[in-house]
């Protein structure tokens, strides 16, 4: 089954040893293929809504930035407590923060 | 939450434990302790930061205890030092290593598997039990009974080169692709797959494609499973029931795993070298996901792969799917022929594919009757549910005009109802009349059935049988014939019997029977002694360790003496590994309460009973069922030389 797993930005830099970090559990993961597909995500974006037949597109930046998505990983597990456990090790190397995890379903 | 730690660590712990302790049985009891007590803490003081880490500290803690407790104090201790001192990086080696161990050719296919499973992927017996359909008991006694091979057979944990590490390769290879089909095709049950024994196979993969990067094959194996899973989606249409290949939605195709394919492959090719069958394997499976429509795909170029594949594996499956790319290729008549030269082979009498691909082509060549009759054929051989069911369609599909007249299959049953047969001969008509109908399909108008179709299943069926089952089958169908008034065994001579069945074992098929590499130790030294010693089976089945000789290479067995030669001089010392008393030959495993045998039939160190006769003869009758040129097997009396 496959989650995908998004996170919230946070204020604090990354450093040197964070990057190394992270690419070494990225190629890990990747090389296991759990990881089939990870990037990070433009602040603000664009945004398009749809209200009775009117489309509207509005560039960022957005107030609530907080809510938004700064990264995603999208993983092949086994079970919802791999997901998890994958997640507790990325976050145990980003420290502070928060991601979501939900199931994709289908294609 | 545990389990999901235990399944991701678990390989290399065991792996890390198994160099420690030299001892897969060993290793993987001290990794599940290590378990147990993560089950007992965690709940009260939470999952800790590296549960990994914490998993793989209490183990070694455990494997340093038991080293200790172990006599060979000094020396393991040495080698431990020495050992964790290099334990920087061997980390992936050592679940190379465990890699190569659980797929020892010491061990049975399905053993290896069992173990695989097990000990890489860190699955529980229970897990493996369902996703093979056999009960836990059995996964668990094949895990047992591969551990005890491993320690008896003193595998050692490391890493096989040279010449060898190629053979080896391609067993941990065999492994993972039957996990992997076993998956993607299951050959029994009602669902056409079972997705979560082809993830275990791409993970064990992707593993080992990290851990020996510079073989091809490896990558080769890789880029085929990721890019048949792709398709995974699209094979079952909306009840379950199989789509080809050629009728799938490509949209559903997973372009994630076709890609990931795609890079193994590029990978496979770096590493260079002839191609071999996985590589090709893969190559045409790249073709397919290359072809964006089906009538796209460059079937020549598979054609092509399917020939260089079929001279390195030229196995009837391989023939038969280049019948199919061939076919498609350069037309249905030349695939035909190419199909029909399979028709002899035994070893698809009984594949349902080869009815269906045949059908296909039938059906292409507007052949419409027969193509139905063996749609209907392949139905009735397909073992898998939705297999069966989308053959039984392809043959509904076809209307077939004209009146058929009797089929084969009720004239069989007819001709076995008559009431002046006895029960015996019904049985033995029986017997030969349903493999008729199987190969030839029952649906068969019993007008068009020829003398020459009885020849062919004849000769598929019975020309290795002894002359007496052939001449058995050959009355059946001259007795069939008559009643129905049609001459069938015209092309059937009369085997001479004369020839009596051979009292013993030829000197070619011993010496193949010897040179077997795959033996267990206890049955390789029995069979020894009993060929060496030309003693009674019994005598030797009821020697015990204390009675042994081994310097004058005898034995005390009742009153009379047993004597052997060199060769089982050899192995018994391996046999006896220390043991002093008790049975020689002993059972796999130790009695249940209820059949315990008397105290002298007991081993009283092992607990373990002595091997019966019953026993050892079936082994022995499994092991040279494939000598046997009348198939079933010899005993083993016949083990004593010729007088």
């Amino acid at each position: 089954m496959r989650y995908l797993m998004t996170t919230k930005p946070t204020d604090a830099a990354p450093d040197e040893k964070l990057y190394a970090e992270m690419a070494a559990f990225i190629e890990e993961m990747t090389a296991a293929g759990v990881l089939l597909a990870t990037g990070g995500l433009e602040p603000g974006g664009i945004r398009v809504t749809s209200f009775g037949d009117t489309i509207t597109v509005t560039d960022g930046p957005f107030a609530e930035a907080k809510e938004a998505v700064a990264g995603f990983a999208l993983v092949e597990v086994r079970s919802k407590e791999e997901a998890i456990e994958l997640t507790r090790r990325f976050r145990a190397i980003v420290g502070d923060g928060e991601s979501v995890i939900q199931q994709v379903f289908g294609p | 939450m545990i389990d999901a730690v235990w399944k991701l660590e678990s390989a290399r712990i065991v792996a890390g434990l198994t160099r420690m302790v030299h001892d897969v049985g060993l290793a993987e009891e001290l990794a599940q302790d290590a378990l147990v007590a993560a089950l007992e803490q965690w709940p009260e003081s939470g999952i800790p930061d590296n549960p990994g880490a914490w998993l793989t500290a209490i183990a070694k803690r455990r494997a340093v205890d038991h080293i200790r407790r172990s006599q060979r104090l000094e020396r393991k201790h040495e080698q431990l030092a020495y050992e964790l001192d290099q334990q920087r990086d061997p980390e992936r080696d050592d679940v190379l290593r465990l890699m190569f161990i659980s797929c020892h050719p010491a061990l049975p296919t399905e053993a290896r598997v069992a173990l695989t499973l097990r000990l890489l992927g860190g699955l529980t017996a229970e897990e493996i039990a369902r996703a093979f359909l056999v009960s836990e008991q059995r996964i668990i006694q094949r895990i047992a009974g591969a551990k005890r091979t491993l320690a008896e057979e003193r595998v050692p944990f490391e890493l096989p080169d040279g010449s060898e590490l190629a053979e080896r390769l391609s067993s941990v290879l065999e492994v993972i692709y039957l996990i992997f089909n076993e998956g993607y095709s299951a050959t029994s049950g009602d669902d056409l797959m079972r997705p979560g024994l082809c993830l275990e196979a791409l993970r064990l993969g992707r593993m080992l494609a990290e851990l020996a990067p510079h073989e091809a094959e490896v990558h080769g194996l890789v880029a085929l499973m990721e890019i048949q899973s792709s398709r995974s989606a699209a094979r079952t249409g909306p009840s379950g029931e199989p789509v080809q290949l050629h009728e799938q939605n490509r949209g559903r195709w997973d372009q994630l795993l076709i890609r990931r394919g795609f890079t193994a492959m590029l990978r496979a090719r770096e590493v260079g070298g002839t191609p071999g069958p996985y590589v090709l394997q893969a190559a045409i499976a790249v073709c397919h996901a290359q072809a964006r429509t089906a009538e796209d795909t460059d079937w020549a170029q598979i054609a092509a792969l399917y020939e260089a594949l079929a001279r390195l594996l030229p196995t009837p499956i391989v023939q038969l799917n280049r019948a199919v790319a061939v076919g498609m290729a350069h037309g249905p008549q030349e695939g035909l022929a190419l199909v029909d030269s399979l028709i002899a082979d035994p070893a698809l009498r009984d594949y349902h594919l080869l009815p269906g691909v045949r059908g296909d082509l039938l059906v292409r060549l507007g052949r419409h009757a027969e193509a139905r009759l063996e749609f209907e054929r392949g139905a009735s051989l397909a073992r898998n549910v939705a297999e069966r069911a989308f053959l039984r369609r392809r043959a509904d599909e076809i209307t077939v005009t004209g009146s058929p007249g009797a089929t084969l299959g009720q004239a069989a049953r007819d001709f076995l109802a008559r009431d002046d047969l006895d029960a015996v001969t019904i049985r033995s008509y029986g017997q030969t009349l349903r493999r008729m109908c199987l190969t030839l399909g029952e649906h068969m108008p019993l007008a068009s059935l020829t003398a020459d179709q009885v020849a062919r299943v004849f000769a598929t069926a019975w020309d290795e049988a002894a002359a007496k089952t052939w001449n058995r089958h050959r009355s059946a169908v001259r007795s069939f014939g008559a009643w129905a008034s049609m001459d069938l065994a015209t092309g059937l001579d009369r085997r001479a019997e004369t020839r009596p069945r051979a009292e013993t074992i030829g000197s070619a098929q011993l010496d193949a029977l010897w040179s077997r590499p795959d033996l267990p130790l206890r049955e390789r030294t029995l069979w020894r002694l009993l060929h060496e010693s030309a003693a009674a089976v019994t005598a030797v089945l009821s020697l015990n360790v204390e009675h042994l000789d081994l310097d004058d290479r005898r034995a005390r067995a009742g009153d009379a003496w047993v004597s052997w030669r060199s060769g089982t001089a050899r192995l018994l010392p391996h046999l006896l590994a220390g043991r002093t008393r008790g049975p020689l030959f002993l059972a796999d495993r130790r009695p249940g309460p209820s059949r315990m045998p008397a105290a002298a039939d007991l081993c009283p160190d092992t607990g373990r009973g002595r091997l019966s006769y019953e026993r050892a003869e079936y082994l022995f009758k499994q092991a040279t069922k494939s000598l046997d040129p009348a198939g079933g097997g010899y005993t083993l009396r016949q083990l004593k030389p010729r007088a």
